[in-house]
């Protein structure tokens, strides 16, 4: 709860522009559904791919706070930090708390069987379809669509309760962390370590996304 | 006798297990499942309710694969005509008599699964003239594939897609 001074770097900008996007792009993959815009659905859900399995790499080779390993580490300190919740005790973590990584895990998972889905649906006229449906049945292709609508709903639930939970953090624990999602920087932590983008982890990460891409696209 | 036999099969059944080691137990008889009385009910044709209604989902799987077939091919780099040829050839094949698949009483209301609405019997001529038009567009579009020309194709495909969408629309449950 101490503001230091100095302010910290927690979350590189790879992790922000990805946060803000994802923000950007849930809300308009639903409309171009409900409009039935599949060719900007594609598009649009092309770029969602290339996101999200960024971030499933940046989890692995990028910065600390971005990393899975310390955040899986924290999964066994989510009882201790709830139990000081609800009696009323925050103490900021550096990166992600124990009850946050749990939330990105669940977002991620939603997020990736979500694109996983929407790679190889198919509509019900057999006209309108993912660019993996090539690889399978129409019947398989209906199927995997129904998963796709029914984990939508799974996703937006698990986004409401992420933005409730900030809510609860900005007005009940009076800690701002969308500021810091922002600007990257925030007074309430130390630094554990730190996070700056590494030119050959961020080269490395991009050049695994665009082989995907392309042979995502090029499947057929 | 019944339970004769089902004394027979158990150790018959519990041998081959412990052969096979596999978990399938083929002697089992399982009781046949209790359908409702609407969905076995006779329609004019000789189905009952629930045979019409697989029958006509399996159809029109048949065009769903279909289009599939032709969708894929068209966003190919190099589409195989041959398969648009096939796949075009067996949309009117399949859609054949398609006027009679919905007979009074085959909808939601027979208990069988269905995404048929009710609003096909309330409007039945409206959806019978939308049927027609979907298979005189895939009649031309069939005409378009055997032609061999892939922007003729092209634009009949979308025209006979539009035409499934007309119906989806207004009367296939949205999901």
């Amino acid at each position: 709860m101490t503001a230091g001074t100095a302010q910290t770097l927690v979350w590189d900008w790879t992790v922000r522009l990805f946060h803000w996007l994802i923000v950007l792009l849930i809300p308009l993959m639903w409309w171009t559904a409900e409009e039935g815009m599949m060719d900007w659905h594609r598009r649009l859900g092309l770029t969602l791919f290339a996101l999200v399995l960024f971030r499933l790499v940046w989890g692995v080779m990028g910065t600390w706070t971005a990393r899975f390993v310390p955040m899986i580490k924290r999964l066994g300190a989510v009882p201790g930090y709830v139990r000081d919740l609800f009696a009323g005790r925050h103490s900021p973590s550096f990166g992600h708390s124990p009850i946050g990584s749990l939330s990105v895990f669940a977002l991620l998972a939603a997020l990736s069987i979500q694109i996983g889905t929407g790679l190889f649906s198919v509509d019900v006229d057999g006209l309108e379809s993912g660019p993996l449906a090539i690889l399978i049945s129409f019947k398989t292709g209906r199927d995997v669509a129904d998963i796709h609508e029914l984990n939508f709903d799974i996703l937006v639930i698990l986004i409401a309760l992420h933005i409730a939970a900030i809510a609860v953090y900005q007005f009940v624990l009076k800690a701002n962390l969308v500021r810091p999602m922002v600007t990257g920087r925030s007074s309430d932590v130390e630094p554990e370590s730190t996070v700056t983008v590494r030119p050959v982890a961020l080269l490395a990460s991009v050049a695994i996304v665009a082989a995907s891409l392309y042979a995502v696209m090029n499947a057929g | 006798m019944k339970t004769l036999r089902v004394k027979l099969v158990v150790p018959a059944v519990a041998a081959v297990m412990m052969l096979s080691a596999c978990g399938d137990s083929g002697g089992s008889e399982a009781a046949p499942e209790a359908s409702s009385e609407a969905a076995s009910a006779q329609l004019p044709n000789g189905m009952t309710i629930k045979e019409q209604i697989e029958a006509r989902q399996g159809q029109l799987e048949k065009v769903g694969d279909a289009f599939k077939a032709i969708s894929d091919q068209l966003k190919a780099s190099s589409p195989d005509i041959a398969i648009i040829q096939e796949a075009a050839a067996a949309v009117p094949e399949a859609t054949q008599g398609m006027a009679d698949w919905w007979p009074e009483g085959s909808g939601p209301e027979s208990g069988v699964e269905t995404d048929a609405l009710p609003a096909i019997w309330e409007n039945m001529a409206d959806f019978q003239e939308k049927v027609g038009n979907m298979q005189e567009a895939a009649a031309a579009l069939n005409t378009a594939a055997q032609g061999g020309d892939m922007a003729a194709i092209g634009e009949a495909f979308k025209n006979t897609g539009g035409t499934c969408k007309a119906c989806h629309d207004d009367y296939r449950l949205d999901d």
